[in-house]
């Protein structure tokens, strides 16, 4: 009982430690500038909805939107059929070195992103494709493809051998077993990588700060980040919070949609189903 | 099943010549197997676990290459050939239903995939195509009127019982009108009494649609029931092909003498001695003209079939001779309605009978029985093959 209680308390600490941020900055959002700093904690004396469309205009959020989306939404339309053929090979068949590729994938998990920001900046220029949008999405798909590969295969070694064989005798090769039964079969694993994938991805800040340099080119964490900067003297807070919010809501729509999906899958195989 | 007169089948034998599997380095699960299915027969692959028998099924679906030998279907070797293109249809212990297509979908895609060759054809060949789709329709509602699943077309797997998955495992087997069927173990994961019935009903789909059908079993009553031939393995061998009447009444060995039937045979060794067989506490007479009776002073097994071992004192069909009986203890009775198994201690050697019963033994007591020396087995001792 006392230790059921602690645990409560931990988790409600934690959760206010999450929570007080986000609301803040909600609240904060609706703030003229000096109000942020003159009644921190309280709420806005009449809520300043200019401040959204400020930052959507005149801060040029909806520019950096819609390159968010474009990198995200592209990266995960090569990602997921890329890493999912890679996942169901490594997940059904063994060959001569398979254990060895399948580590040097996982192995690309290991790595910290800011350890290859050199040698990928000098890659990617060499090959043109610096302050690009596709190099940006080439460089994303590598870059998530170690935990897709990793997720997936997981989900591919649950379907059963059966199921292919059953496949093949019916007339499939093997391209047409993976797409028209393995695939669909791995669905529920392929929408949680694609979730997990699309958050990370649309938070993404180091790997296009060192690939991306024009405006125009710039994600929302970028964006962001260059209005801080760019106002950093005459900030006025209730426009950069309503940015803040901006990022936020797309990633928090995602995961409110698909939750129970998640939440499904992350349980499955703890209860034999 | 009324309809299935009207499915006519393209014939083809299974001929397996030389054929060796050796998985690793040296695990041989299919050791010099040579062995011909005929043309639209039912053959019945039985062996305990590990025999060889899924192995070798697998083999001719393609699912797993031989080490070494042919296999032919028809007049093709096909070895080489993928199993898409073997014309195949298999059904899986588990059933592999598709979980994600309904009924429907699990049993038209085979017939799609082959019937309807790629998106990029339809288009091209669009009044061919629908006039294949329509044919792909009524088959699909041919073959699930015959199966008696019509009501169930658009359901998903999940959404049946056992019994009706085994169907529609079955039905996408047969709605391609394959060369030749096969089936791993479909029966184990049904219940007792649904066993028996599909048994039943896949011997009348046979004897209907008369295609080539190779039945994989560890269940030798279901071998028995089903087969017009039965193929016993043990170790990777084939041991013996035969009727199953052959299989039952002269099995080639002791493996296959213990394997088929129920309660198993009885094995004593004992000695070969002027006409009788000397088992220690008891002799027994030999069966006249028999060739064993030559092996003057060899070792030999002794099999006896619970069913030819009677009780002395009632209704015994056989004339009772001090070469023929000998007393013994009952020490357990099981009552099973249509016939009594006694568990008997004959003067230290155990044996299992197989009574009538009217029969008023009761366990506990001692009373004398009969064999019927003509329905007695024997085998080499060391070699284990039966002398006839």
């Amino acid at each position: 009982m006392r230790r059921a209680l602690g645990a409560g308390l931990g988790l409600a600490l934690y959760a206010l430690v999450v929570l007080v941020p986000l609301v803040w900055v909600l609240v904060g959002s609706l703030k003229t500038g000096s109000e942020v700093f003159s009644n921190p904690w309280g709420l806005p004396a009449s809520p300043q909805w200019q401040n959204y469309a400020d930052a959507w205009s005149q801060a040029g959020i909806s520019r950096y939107f819609l390159n968010s989306v474009v990198a995200t939404v592209g990266t995960l339309l090569v990602l997921i059929p890329i890493g999912a053929m890679a996942a169901y090979v490594f997940a059904k068949y063994t060959f001569w070195g398979s254990k060895g590729l399948f580590g040097m994938f996982l192995a690309g998990m290991m790595f910290p992103n800011f350890l290859v920001a050199v040698p990928l900046f000098l890659l990617m220029s060499e090959f043109g494709l610096l302050d690009t949008m596709i190099g940006l999405v080439l460089v994303y798909v590598s870059y998530s493809l170690s935990f897709t590969v990793f997720v997936l295969t997981g989900f591919f070694q649950r379907l059963p051998n059966e199921l292919m064989e059953a496949a093949m005798l019916d007339g499939c090769g093997h391209g047409r077993t993976f797409w028209r039964v393995m695939f669909p079969l791995a669905r529920p694993g392929v929408l949680v990588v694609a979730v997990f994938n699309a958050i990370g991805l649309w938070n993404e800040y180091p790997l296009a700060l060192v690939l991306l340099s024009r405006d125009e080119n710039r994600t929302l964490p970028l964006g962001l980040a260059d209005v801080v900067l760019r106002t950093e003297y005459q900030a006025n807070w209730g426009t950069l919070f309503a940015g803040l919010v901006i990022v936020m809501l797309p990633v928090m729509a995602v995961y409110w949609v698909f939750k129970d999906k998640i939440h499904e899958v992350m349980l499955a195989g703890a209860v034999k189903g | 099943m009324r309809d299935s007169a009207r499915i006519s089948a393209k014939l083809a034998a299974v001929r397996f010549q030389g054929i060796t599997k050796v998985f690793g380095k040296d695990v041989k699960a299919v050791d010099n197997l040579t062995l011909e299915v005929k043309d639209g027969e039912f053959m019945v692959l039985v062996g305990p676990s590990g025999c060889g028998k899924t192995t070798a099924l697998r083999m001719i679906a393609g699912l797993e290459e031989s080490t070494e030998g042919d296999l032919f279907i028809g007049e093709t070797r096909v070895n080489d050939v993928p199993p898409k293109d073997r014309d195949i249809a298999m059904v899986f212990q588990n059933y592999a239903l598709y979980p994600h297509m309904t009924v429907y979908d699990n049993i038209a895609f085979g017939l799609k995939l082959r019937e309807l060759k790629g998106f990029f054809w339809q288009v091209t060949h669009f009044t061919e195509a629908k006039a294949k789709r329509k044919e792909i329709d009524d088959r699909v509602h041919e073959v699930a009127r015959m199966l008696a699943i019509d009501q169930l077309l658009h359901r998903r797997p999940k959404e049946l019982s056992g019994g009706q998955r085994q169907r529609v495992a079955l039905g996408r087997a047969i709605a391609r009108k394959p060369r030749v069927f096969l089936m791993d173990e479909p029966l184990s994961n049904l219940d007792a009494k649904l066993r028996i019935q599909t048994r039943a009903e896949l011997i009348r789909l046979h004897r209907d649609l008369g295609v080539t059908t190779i039945y994989v079993t560890h269940d030798q009553v279901e071998a028995m029931t089903m087969g017009q031939r039965i193929a016993v393995m043990h170790n990777g061998l084939l041991q013996q092909c035969d009727p199953p009447e052959t299989v039952y009444n002269q099995p080639a060995n002791r493996f296959v003498a213990g394997f088929i039937g129920s309660p198993p045979m009885n094995f004593v060794d004992g000695t070969v001695s002027n006409g009788h067989i000397d088992l220690g506490p008891l002799k027994i007479g030999l069966p006249a003209g028999h060739p064993v009776r030559e092996r003057q002073g060899g070792q030999v097994t002794l099999g006896i079939r619970p069913e030819a071992i009677y009780d002395a004192g009632a209704k015994c069909p056989v004339a009772v001779t001090p070469d023929n009986s000998f007393d013994a203890q009952v020490d357990v009775l099981e009552k099973l309605g249509p016939e009594d198994t006694a568990y008997l201690d004959a003067r230290g050697l155990s044996l299992t009978a197989s009574l009538d019963p009217a029969t008023r033994i009761h366990a506990g007591e001692s009373a004398k029985f009969a064999l019927d020396l003509d329905k007695l087995h024997f085998f080499d001792k060391q070699t284990e093959v039966a002398i006839r």
